[in-house]
């Protein structure tokens, strides 16, 4: 009863108001009123909004902080592990325990590595510091190879472990001086550059001091060669495969012209001269009327001896009408006509249509697999897509192979599943130190695994192994 | 009238920071492999670029890899704090279709095609200041990027 007279009032008071011309509020004041009450609203709720978010912002930055934190103390401790561990390979008299220590400073250098490639810092900031840690890990995984076949450490490695060390001291001095800025407040992560992309900024920034200071420990870092991924020597490799008379322009696109067919080649035009890489270059962009549409291909001939290094034609590929087989066919065709002779084919990869085949320079029977070339085939119409010869050309020359210093039958002996060995031969494989080994490879399958295991022919020592992975997208090794 | 105009503004606001927000841009299910990450950031940072263009963003972070001064796996180099813009931007959570072009591209870079020949850095001269970047030994051009060491 109550509700329905209260209601009733107010149903009739505007009513009673215009009745009676009485107006006792200006027209309009309720609207601006409602106005300003909604601007309020929105303003406080704006307002709430952007607190909400700068909270969050703040819980971001100190958790982003926390993992930058993490990396930075997790890495500095493993650097005082390394040095330690540095010292007590100076001390070690037995292979075994030198092993033990090297292995430990090696999963350590990894360790240090990993923390060190999420800290926010600037482009180029600390890549002396990252490739000293690379080195040393490196250079410990090579010494351990080496002593876990029970040979001891030579003076010079003695004398170089004696340099790693007083390298890593002082990086322990820079780093306690960073750690003491970072607690004290005075460096923070997010006043380092690397945050968003520095690269393409407008202004340089200039890399702060005490990251400097971390980095310039190893300005005067000696060279170190040993048999490693990471020894300097493999820097600078040459193209052993490059020969001959500097070519031109012309030339070179002469040299292409016998690729493909002068009268598929149209607008071609040089777009660079590519220097200062392991092979210079003469680079071209060009239209290739081929089987289907005309398209735009590049391709790289050499400047020395004018050699096509590499050529990529991009386009769309139609339904599947190769099979594989045809397609390695082709390749080994295209290969004969290109100049690169007594090629056999060895993995492959079939991709959108396209299948990428491996093939490998063969000499006196052996197979030599640094000496690769890989080669696109279109598998709707056959038509060559691409061609990649770099391996080739670096490493590519007539070896003095050796007879081999153990018998087939006696390698055999050294390969664990002899009884699952189905095929073998002579092959040369690459390491990534640069160098050659000269092996019996013997393909075998366990449990429908196939796997390849390599014997060296002069020490009988077992070099790799390999499992060849067969899956839909073609056979490839592990 | 007034209350739904005021949901209506309310609404655009959320909008717009929605939109200024796209952080949280859509993952696609499955585990993303080498080819798919090396695709995606082929894709943020070299989109519009010529086919070997984009082939040599993939070498130069599969020549990255390799070398002592950077970390030494795929997603090491990519998320490495500050190394690539579509990292930053989020350009590389934006999912790829497995028939296009950068999927190609990706693809060439981990068969072995660097037309780089080793560089381990790349910059577009229009917006690149920083010094630094620019005292590196240029090894070639390709589209917008100059490519170095």
């Amino acid at each position: 009863m109550d509700y329905d007279e209260k209601e009733y009032i107010m149903l009739n008071r505007g009513r009673h108001n215009s009745e009676h011309g009485v107006v006792t509020e200006k027209p309009g004041y309720h609207a601006r009123n409602k106005a300003k009450n909604v601007v309020i609203a929105i303003l406080a709720l704006t307002t709430l909004f952007g607190a909400w978010q700068y909270h969050r912002a703040v819980l971001l930055r100190r958790q982003l902080d926390a993992q930058y934190n993490r990396a930075f103390y997790e890495m500095a401790g493993y650097v005082q592990d390394i040095e330690v561990l540095l010292t007590k390979a100076m001390l070690t008299s037995s292979p075994q325990k030198a092993a033990d220590i090297l292995k430990e400073i090696w999963h350590r250098a990894e360790l240090v590595s990993t923390n060190l490639g999420q800290l926010p810092v600037q482009q180029g900031a600390l890549v002396n510091t990252q490739k000293f840690i690379s080195q040393v890990g490196d250079y410990a995984k090579t010494l351990n190879g080496q002593n876990v076949k029970g040979q001891v450490m030579s003076k010079e490695q003695m004398d170089t472990i004696k340099n790693l060390h007083q390298f890593a001291v002082s990086l322990n001095e820079s780093l306690d001086k960073f750690q003491g800025e970072l607690s004290a407040g005075t460096m923070k992560w997010e006043n380092l550059a690397g945050e968003g992309a520095k690269l393409f900024s407008k202004t340089d920034v200039q890399v702060p001091q005490s990251i400097s200071n971390i980095d310039g420990t190893f300005e005067n870092m000696p060279t170190l060669i040993y048999d490693g991924p990471f020894s300097e020597h493999m820097t600078n490799q040459k193209a052993l495969g490059l020969s001959g008379e500097n070519i031109s322009e012309d030339q070179a696109i002469e040299k292409l012209g016998n690729l493909f067919g002068k009268e598929n080649i149209r607008n071609i035009q040089k777009v660079s001269d590519n220097k200062n890489g392991v092979i210079d270059t003469y680079n071209f962009r060009f239209e290739l009327k081929g089987k289907k549409e005309a398209s735009v291909a590049e391709a790289d001939v050499s400047v020395v001896g004018g050699k096509v290094v590499w050529f990529l034609y991009n386009r769309d590929v139609g339904d599947v009408e190769l099979d594989i087989d045809k397609a390695k066919e082709i390749g080994k065709q295209f290969l004969d006509k290109s100049g690169f002779k007594s090629m056999k084919d060895t993995y492959y990869t079939e991709q959108q249509g396209i299948a990428t085949i491996n093939y490998a320079y063969v000499q006196d029977g052996v197979t030599v697999y640094p000496d690769l070339v890989k080669v696109k085939v279109a598998l709707d119409n056959g038509e060559i897509v691409g061609f990649e010869s770099k391996g080739y050309l670096m490493s590519h020359r007539e070896r003095d192979i050796p007879k081999p210093a153990i018998t087939e039958a006696e390698a055999l002996q050294r390969v664990a599943r002899k009884e699952n060995i189905l095929s073998s031969g002579l092959a040369i494989i690459p390491t990534n130190y640069g160098k050659e080994l000269f092996c019996y490879e013997f393909k075998g399958k366990v449990d429908d695994q196939d796997f390849l295991v390599y014997i060296n022919a002069i020490t009988g020592e077992e070099e790799d192994i390999l499992l060849i992975i067969n899956s839909e997208e073609g056979i490839l090794t592990m | 009238m007034k209350l739904r105009r005021f949901i209506i503004i309310f609404a655009l606001l959320v909008l717009v920071t929605a939109v200024l927000y796209p952080g949280q841009a859509q993952n696609s299910a499955g585990r993303i492999s080498d080819v798919q990450l090396i695709a995606r950031a082929i894709n943020g940072e070299a989109r519009g670029e010529p086919y070997e263009g984009q082939v040599a963003v993939g070498a130069v972070i599969l020549n990255r890899v390799k070398d002592s001064r950077f970390p030494n796996s795929i997603a090491g180099v990519i998320y490495q704090p500050g190394a690539f813009t579509a990292v930053s931007d989020g350009q590389i959570n934006v999912p790829i279709d497995p028939n296009s072009t950068v999927v190609k591209a990706a693809q060439d870079a981990l068969n072995g095609w660097d037309p780089t020949y080793g560089c381990l850095y790349y910059w577009n001269p229009a917006t690149a200041t920083s010094k630094w970047i620019w005292s590196r030994q240029i090894v070639t051009k390709i589209g917008k990027h100059y490519f170095g060491k």
